[in-house]
């Protein structure tokens, strides 16, 4: 067991690697460059040269990919001139908020949309399972953005029930519950409708499963069905999704931090993007490679955990 | 059946429908029996005969399109088709319980067996955890199961089948239930754990003087077991009687062509198993008329003009035909032995390919002639199982295969037997070239296929062809059946369109489908039928040597036949060379010429398979053999009990000296030390044991084994 976490450690760090290079090559094959990023057009062929030898930019990709490593390893991540502060406090900044906002939404995803799929597994083909089966549908094959305006129209412009920007977070307790609301709600419901019909065909196939058979024969009912015979198996397999899903989840909060100007690392990353601020964009990419990593870990693990016919090796 | 036995369960005219796209069906109709306490009632049939529906109903465990439409089911004094669903639950795991066929699915997989096993007790009596939990324990203890507090926190999946099926069984058991329905208890497993099981199924049923009902397609367990057998075809009861007079007089044409079906230890390689033409009706199409009528050979106009009532005969035999099988000749004495056959314009079953008639002696020096085809040396097949970090630390490999050497002539079948997971499979795969040996050489023809370039074996491949188990599982349900079997032409490049298309006639023709067959996709054919399309695509590239993997165990008996006379008539008209992997020693019977037989990773006896079969020398052999359940009361019962210990150990850390030891009734400590060598039995049959069941003869051994002599060992 250790030794497996011990491994796919291993592994995370390999696939690291090869991320890194991947991005720093793209990003130092764009046309400008970096040091026009920063000294604009404008600035004299001299000014550009002495930039150029200042950051080593000079020197082979493979030299300045080695040295910025080097940094990387010692926690330098470099450091932003548009933003002028390192990028290793900029993510440490960004970072949390992001995984608060990730975080609540994918344990409110989970927290509907487990009960919700097993009761449709439960009730399936019936009126009720059909209902919730469209509404699903709805929330499923909505742009998360689209939804966010959607809920923007409805419960601000409308209602005016909750702020339709989240610029001010980070103030009293009781006001971060109402910015996060929208934000929250928009990046939760599509994997909701995601993830309860994953549950809900687990649910379905458990049901008709040989061992469920062997409870009913013992005399159990549906409610012990559920919750000792079928909830367990079910969710071994769902656990796997919801751990592929993070990345999306991160990548998806992109959009919705610009659309409710959450100050988190989609609103950084989508910056550092237009301004060309390259240690930035690499500090970013290796944190949602980072999070990759673990929540495929997690899934395995989570798994593991759920089901005892897997052993980790 | 005495006066004073209590009745348990009375079923009387149970219909059971199912609602099904094509139409209403009724797969259990107008079926009436009764249990008493203590007392052991067969329901026997092929598949879709309705014998588990029964069981359902009686449980209300149906599917949601089942529905029972009629009769009653009285246990108790109470109508269970007429309770509501809560107080069905009532009755479930409580008065009624149920053990099903396959015991790696029927447990949940994330749950401790002493949880499982605990908690009928927990639902119908609110025993308290610790209470439930002791009771498990006991129960886990009288179902056999070693070391049963250890045992409680496993899960299912560190249990082999036989142990998994025990726990069903104590399951079912916690609640001392009045009546148990097994639905083919026995069936997924092998056959010398199958005896251990139907013993404590004997066992517990007189201790707890139970009623039990016996769902099996097996005549030979229903033979052991059952007090009353009752038939049943089509949805159906065609016969029922008490044990020794069902298979003593049978009455209906149709268990008498079940019974003479199924192929037998007593039945030779040069003998040929009559098989039931055609298949089942289909329930939903049904014509009127006696339903077996379309297959029997005794039909007549009468027969299909309407349908014949259940009736009791004069001996006591409940029967459901106009003219019951040996009547005739008891009522007119010297008439003719049966019924003549009466040629009904019926829709004539589809013509099957027969065995050939063979002269045992004249094969036996034919083949003696016949070159070698397969040369096996010293085959060593090990498979690595990494562990905890996998760097450096256990280098612990699962032994499939430890040093065997066999070889097969031109012609020849060859049977390779033993229980689950003793390497046989691993071997035929290694032989068709679909895997590696660790060690030790393969050779075909005198070509070594390990030495072979991958173009090489490319060209090999189409002469060594594998038919495999599952009908349903080993044919593409995307592609026609044309398409099918033409396929390895195409790969290996052989002949032009219009040939290829030829060709899959003239073998669709052979393995005795209409030519229509080629457009058809794989779901409208029956499973003997997809067998015989997996032995056409076998056949197509007209290989020297095909592998056959339990080519008929998925197959009901009646279909069981035809493949096996199919496979027979393929050998004498192409020369064909099997090497058939079973664990069933009747069907091996039948087919083999030669036979070896495999435990744990090693061949313990090899030979002639008619003097393997009659004087098996090695006491795993001898075991094997008397596990096997034949279809004849008095033979069943004079067993005493399984011949066969425990369980197979694991292939990791196998038993040292004899792998067999640890099971063998014969074992003494020289056992433990020694590896026993092979000894020579009679010409070409051989054994490694110790102490073997005959005395060593000093004929030549087998070509490539080798022997000690006999004066060695004694």
């Amino acid at each position: 067991m250790i030794g497996y976490v011990v491994r796919r450690l291993g592994q995370a760090v390999v696939v690291m690697v090869i991320v890194s290079i991947v991005v720093f090559g793209i990003l130092h094959l764009l046309p400008g460059g970096l040091v026009r990023a920063q000294l604009g057009p404008r600035a004299t062929a001299l000014a550009v040269h002495d930039l150029t030898v200042q950051e080593g930019l000079n020197k082979p990709l493979v030299v300045q990919y080695g040295i910025w490593a080097w940094h990387a390893l010692q926690g330098n991540l470099g450091f932003s001139y548009k933003l002028n502060q390192s990028v290793g406090s900029l993510l440490g900044e960004y970072l949390p908020r992001d995984l608060l906002l990730v975080g609540v939404s994918m344990l409110f995803a989970i927290a509907i949309a487990i009960p919700l799929g097993i009761w449709q597994g439960y009730r399936r083909n019936r009126v009720d399972d059909h209902v919730l089966s469209a509404v699903m549908l709805i929330f499923y094959s909505m742009p998360s953005f689209l939804l966010g305006v959607l809920l923007i129209v409805v419960f601000n412009l409308w209602t005016g029930l909750l702020p339709s920007t989240a610029t001010n977070f980070g103030g009293s307790v009781g006001n971060d519950v109402q910015v996060l609301a929208l934000p929250v709600l928009a990046l939760c419901l599509g994997n909701v409708s995601y993830f309860s019909r994953y549950m809900r065909s687990a649910t379905v196939d458990n049901l008709l499963s040989d061992h469920v058979r062997t409870a009913v024969a013992k005399g159990a009912a549906p409610r012990r069905l559920l919750a000792r015979h079928v909830l367990r198996n079910s969710l071994s397999s769902t656990m796997t999704l919801i751990g592929l899903t993070l990345p999306y989840v991160l990548s998806g909060s992109l959009i919705i931090e610009a659309l409710f100007n959450f100050p988190g690392m989609g609103l950084l990353f989508w910056n550092a993007a237009q301004a060309r601020d390259f240690p930035v964009l690499l500090g970013v990419v290796l944190v949602v490679t980072v999070a990759t990593v673990v929540g495929n870990l997690l899934a395995d693990l989570g798994y593991a955990a759920l089901d005892p016919r897997v052993r980790l090796k | 059946m005495s006066e004073a036995a209590k009745r348990v369960l009375e079923v009387e005219h149970l219909r059971t429908e199912f609602h099904l796209r094509a139409g209403t069906v009724a797969a259990v109709d107008d079926v009436s029996l009764t249990i008493d306490e203590g007392e052991c009632v067969g329901l026997v049939g092929e598949s879709g005969c309705g014998k588990s529906t029964t069981g359902l109903s009686i449980m209300r465990l149906l599917p949601a399109v089942g529905h029972i439409t009629a009769g009653k089911v009285m246990l108790g004094g109470r109508d269970l088709v007429g309770l509501s669903e809560p107080q069905m639950r009532a009755v479930r795991g409580n008065d009624v319980a149920m053990i099903f066929q396959d015991p790696m699915t029927s447990l949940n997989p994330t749950t401790q067996i002493g949880v499982q096993v605990a908690e009928p007790l927990r639902i119908h009596f609110g025993t308290s955890r610790k209470a439930a939990m002791d009771r498990a324990l006991e129960m886990l203890d009288l179902v056999g199961i070693p070391n049963p507090r250890e045992r409680m926190r496993d899960y299912p999946h560190q249990l082999s089948g036989g142990l998994r099926q025990r726990v069903m069984i104590a399951m079912a058991l916690t609640a001392e239930p009045k009546l148990l329905i097994a639905d083919e208890p026995t069936t997924a497993l092998d056959v010398t754990i199958q005896a251990q099981i139907l013993d404590l199924l004997d066992r517990l049923r007189s201790e707890l003087s139970m009623a039990v009902l016996l769902i099996t397609h097996d005549m030979g367990v229903i033979a052991g077991r059952a007090d009353r057998v009752i038939v049943m075809y089509a949805g159906k009861i065609v016969e029922a009687a008490s044990t020794p007079e069902l298979f003593g007089t049978t009455r209906h044409p149709y268990a008498q062509a079940l019974l003479e079906s199924v192929p037998q230890l007593t039945t030779s390689s040069t003998d040929r198993i009559p098989s039931i033409p055609g298949h089942p009706p289909d329930l939903a199409n049904l014509s009127g008329g006696c339903r077996f009528a379309p297959r029997c050979r005794y039909a007549e106009p009468a027969c299909i003009a309407a349908e014949p009532p259940l009736e009791t005969l004069p001996d006591g035999h409940l029967v459901a035909c106009i003219h019951p099988v040996g009547l005739a000749q008891a009522a007119g004495a010297g008439a003719a032995e049966q019924p003549p056959a009466v040629e009904v314009v019926l829709e004539q079953p589809e013509s099957l390919p027969q065995a050939p008639v063979v002269d045992a002696a004249a094969r036996r020096s034919e083949l003696a002639d016949a070159p070698l085809l397969v040369e096996i040396e010293n085959l060593v097949k090990e498979f690595p199982i990494r562990r905890g970090l996998g760097i450096g630390g256990g280098a612990a490999s699962l032994k499939a295969i430890s040093g065997v050497s066999l070889t097969i002539r031109r012609g020849e079948t060859f049977g390779l037997a033993g229980e689950s997971g003793c390497g046989k499979t691993t071997l035929g795969r290694i032989v068709a070239a679909h895997e590696y040996p660790t060690s030790g050489t393969v050779r075909i023809e005198g070509d070594e296929l390990l030495k072979l370039s991958r173009a090489e074996l490319r060209r090999h491949r189409s002469d060594l062809q594998l038919m495999f188990q599952d009908p349903y599982a080993s044919l593409d349900p995307r592609m026609r059946v044309g398409a099918i079997i033409r396929e390895p032409l195409m790969v290996q490049g052989v002949g032009n369109r219009r040939q290829q298309w030829e060709r899959v006639a003239e073998l669709l023709n052979e393995i005795g489908l209409n030519r229509r067959a080629v457009d058809l996709y794989p779901h409208e054919f029956s499973g003997g039928q997809r067998q015989r399309i997996g032995m056409a695509r076998a056949l197509a590239l007209s290989p020297r040597l095909i592998v056959a993997d339990e080519p008929v165990s998925a197959l009901d008996v009646s279909i069981q036949s035809q493949i096996l006379n199919l496979m027979k008539r393929l050998q004498s008209d192409h020369g064909l060379t099997y090497m058939v992997i079973s664990h069933d020693l009747a069907v091996l019977r039948y087919l083999s010429d030669t036979i070896g037989v495999m435990y744990l990773g090693k061949l313990v006896e090899l030979g002639p398979s008619a003097s393997v079969y009659a004087n098996a020398a090695h006491p795993y052999t001898h075991g094997l053999i008397q596990a096997i359940p034949i279809p004849d009361p008095k033979i069943e019962r004079a067993k005493r009990s399984a011949p066969v210990r425990g369980e197979l150990p694991s292939a990791v850390n196998p038993p040292s000296g004899c792998r067999f030891r640890t099971r063998c009734p014969l074992a003494q400590e020289i056992c433990a030390e020694l590896d026993p060598p092979m000894q020579v039995f009679g010409e070409g049959h051989v054994a490694a044991c110790h102490f073997p069941l005959q005395s060593p003869t000093d004929d030549a051994p087998p070509r490539g084994i080798t022997v000690a002599a006999p004066a060695a060992v004694s």
